[in-house]
């Protein structure tokens, strides 16, 4: 099943079970001046349950996003996958809180989870707490996470060739979210104002 | 493969013996009458009293902190002796007793400098110390030559009183936690080390630590000062008795690292860590923290962790001083039933700052080892750097391998970046090693060395000998 949920349009299940062979393939998106706080939680069940879920964030001016997933891999050979991307502008409050739980006994789990954010202004604050609790051993798991800034040298190459600034960020802000993007319909881009 | 596993080691924990000397205790339990008789046994000053004492208030209020991935038994503080020492012999006050000269000698701790000079043993100064007190430490002439001091605790605070006052509880705070706000009120002995300005130290320093008594807690206390661009490399060992009971071990390290100068702090933790049923072993609960005060100072922490059996430890660095940085190595490995809680702080404040953080985890049989660990940039740190690295390795369907890092960013101008990973020994890896004629037992320990060696290539030679060793060995009974 492929789902899409804008906040502050659409209802976001807050649970979610996934048992033997089902599939989800949900996409979140935070628009621009929309305060978020997102519980979320998946529990695998059954063999071959597979969760893709992406998100991603554009918070300004005072907004608050403040995201908690919590997926359970409770049987084996189940996969999931977390994607998000960010950037915060203005004096925005992102926290980001992930935690994949692997059960005992619950081998040939592959658990993957990737945050990263950009920081754009001195009063953004973005806090990741990325987590793993990992009980089988016949299992893979890797989580990334990263906070940083659009870098100058990018920018520089950009503007040596000729691309003025404002659309040269933009450029590199859209590249930094495209691998969340790209799972949206076009329409949508809009909604992050960039 | 399982076989392999359980087979891998089945020796025994090498130092878990007693040694039978005579010693004089404080009678059990806590209470500020105790804290006075240990002040004056040591022949304190007035000031270091009523730190002890104001120390003591504070954690009268305190709780014990829950927020650890571990399953902590109840310690009853007043069943405790807070302060244990060998007699000495009043014959000859001066000289080791023989009985504690033997008991490091087979811990493999060189107390004589002769045989270091001759070469038998390599060149490293030692303070050594037995449950509550220091027993000796070598080289102090050597080292007062070029104007360092290196000497116990008890020694620093009455003959160097001012250094001590001055530095004293200014990176940890007498009470910044539960454990540390114990410490400061029963604190024993510990070792002291001042590099003066400019100064190279000529030898590693070290300390080492041994519990005997039983029904004892230790509760060290050390304290290191690197002046203006000194530099000093500085090593920690440890080893107990093996017993039924717990027993608790509550240490503070604090370091000062001023403008320039470069300290590298290496730990071989291997403190009894109870039996394969999980039975006894030490309570490792520790609060480590340096400071990078001027610009450009360096401090590195590496650690192995094979030991106790509760680990409850962050060593930890501000980094306050414009460009200094800093290091954190790992290994965390557990055993049986084992739980290890362990990892770092890096505090961003100054510009151009930079940490790197590497952990390396492992768990076997019903342990549960996790990394926890904190990255903050605060706004004022332009430029600031930060990679971390947190991998685990499973062995064995029946531990668990946990990551909790905590990441805060309030400057734009800083990167940070995380990475963790779960895994376990894969079977294409042991077919490889099996098949070039390495026995399925050496090749998991080449694969457990392989993968901690980032790790171990950090430590000065000789812990790194003994550090490779202490993994094999404490994989020992592991249930594949």
């Amino acid at each position: 099943m492929d789902r899409l949920v804008v906040i502050g349009r659409d209802e976001l299940p807050r649970k979610v079970v996934l048992g033997a062979g089902e599939s989800l393939r949900l996409t979140v998106v935070v628009p621009q001046g929309v305060s978020a706080d997102i519980d979320f939680t998946a529990e695998l069940t059954g063999p071959g349950a597979d969760l893709d879920l992406a998100g991603v964030f554009v918070p300004a001016g005072s907004d608050t996003v403040r995201i908690r997933t919590l997926v359970r891999h409770l049987s084996g050979s189940c996969r999931s996958n977390q994607l998000f991307r960010g950037v915060a502008d203005g004096q925005s409050q992102v926290s980001f809180n992930g935690l994949i739980y692997v059960q005992r006994d619950a081998q040939k789990t592959e658990a993957y989870q990737s945050c990263n954010t950009l920081l754009l202004n001195e009063g953004a604050r973005v806090e990741t707490d990325p987590q793993l609790e990992i009980y089988a051993d016949d299992v893979v798991c890797s989580h990334g996470a990263a906070i940083g800034y659009l870098s100058e040298d990018e920018l520089f190459y950009m503007r040596s060739r000729g691309i003025p600034f404002e659309q040269a960020r933009r450029l590199q802000i859209l590249s930094f979210l495209s691998p969340v993007l790209s799972r949206l319909p076009e329409e949508y881009y809009s909604l992050i104002a960039f | 493969m399982d076989e392999a596993l359980k087979e891998i080691t089945s020796k025994q924990y090498k130092e878990g013996f007693v040694t039978d000397v005579e010693q004089e205790y404080v009678p059990k339990g806590l209470s500020e009458q105790i804290i006075r008789q240990i002040s004056a046994i040591k022949q304190e000053p007035e000031w270091l009293l009523e730190f002890r004492l104001d120390a003591f208030r504070k954690w009268q209020k305190m709780t014990p902190p829950t927020w650890g991935h571990l399953d902590l038994p109840e310690i009853d503080f007043q069943d405790i002796i807070y302060y244990a020492a060998p007699k000495k012999d009043s014959e000859r006050p001066k000289e080791i007793d023989p009985a504690l000269q033997e008991t490091f000698d087979k811990l493999g701790i060189p107390l004589s400098e002769r045989e270091v000079l001759a070469g038998v043993k390599s060149k490293v100064a030692v303070d050594a110390v037995f449950d509550s007190v220091s027993v000796t430490t070598t080289f102090r002439k050597v080292l007062a030559e070029k104007g360092i001091i290196f000497c116990s605790f008890s020694e620093a605070v009455r003959e160097h009183p001012d250094l001590v006052r001055k530095y004293l509880a200014t990176v940890v705070p007498s009470g910044d936690n539960f454990y540390a706000a114990l410490n400061s009120a029963v604190f024993s002995d510990g070792s002291f080390c001042y590099i003066p300005k400019g100064v190279k130290c000529p030898m590693d320093l070290s300390s080492y630590f041994r519990i005997n008594a039983s029904g004892t807690g230790q509760f060290e206390r050390t304290l290191i000062v690197a002046d203006e661009g000194s530099q000093v490399s500085y090593m920690e060992g440890c080893t107990a008795p093996m017993r039924d009971e717990h027993q608790l071990h509550a240490a503070v390290v604090e370091i000062i690292v001023e403008a320039g100068a470069d300290v590298r702090y290496s730990t071989v933790q291997n403190w009894y860590p109870g039996d394969e049923n999980g039975r006894g072993g030490i309570l490792n609960l520790v609060t480590k923290r340096g400071i990078c005060r001027g610009e450009g100072a360096h401090l590195s922490w590496t650690q192995v962790e094979t030991g106790s059996a509760i680990t409850w430890k962050y060593p930890s660095t501000i980094l306050k001083g414009d460009n200094s940085s800093s290091e954190f190595y790992s290994v965390a490995l557990t055993n049986n039933y084992q739980q290890a809680d362990t990892g770092t702080k890096m505090i961003h404040l100054g510009r151009g700052t930079k940490s790197r953080i590497v952990s390396k985890g492992i768990s076997a049989g019903h342990s549960q080892n996790s990394y926890r660990g904190l990255v903050r940039m605060n706004s004022g740190a332009a430029g600031a750097r930060n990679y971390s690295q947190c991998d685990s390795l499973l062995i064995g369907s029946l531990c668990g391998a946990h990551t909790f890092p905590v990441i805060q960013n309030a400057c734009p101008g800083a990167i940070v970046e995380h990475e963790a990973t779960t895994s376990k020994i894969s079977e294409d890896q042991l077919f490889y090693c099996n098949q070039r004629g390495i026995a399925p037992e050496e090749a998991v320990g080449l694969i457990v060395n392989g993968y901690a060696k980032e790790v171990l290539s950090r430590l000065p030679m000789e812990f790194a000998v003994e550090a490779q060793k202490l993994l094999s060995v404490s994989l020992e009974g592991s249930i594949g």
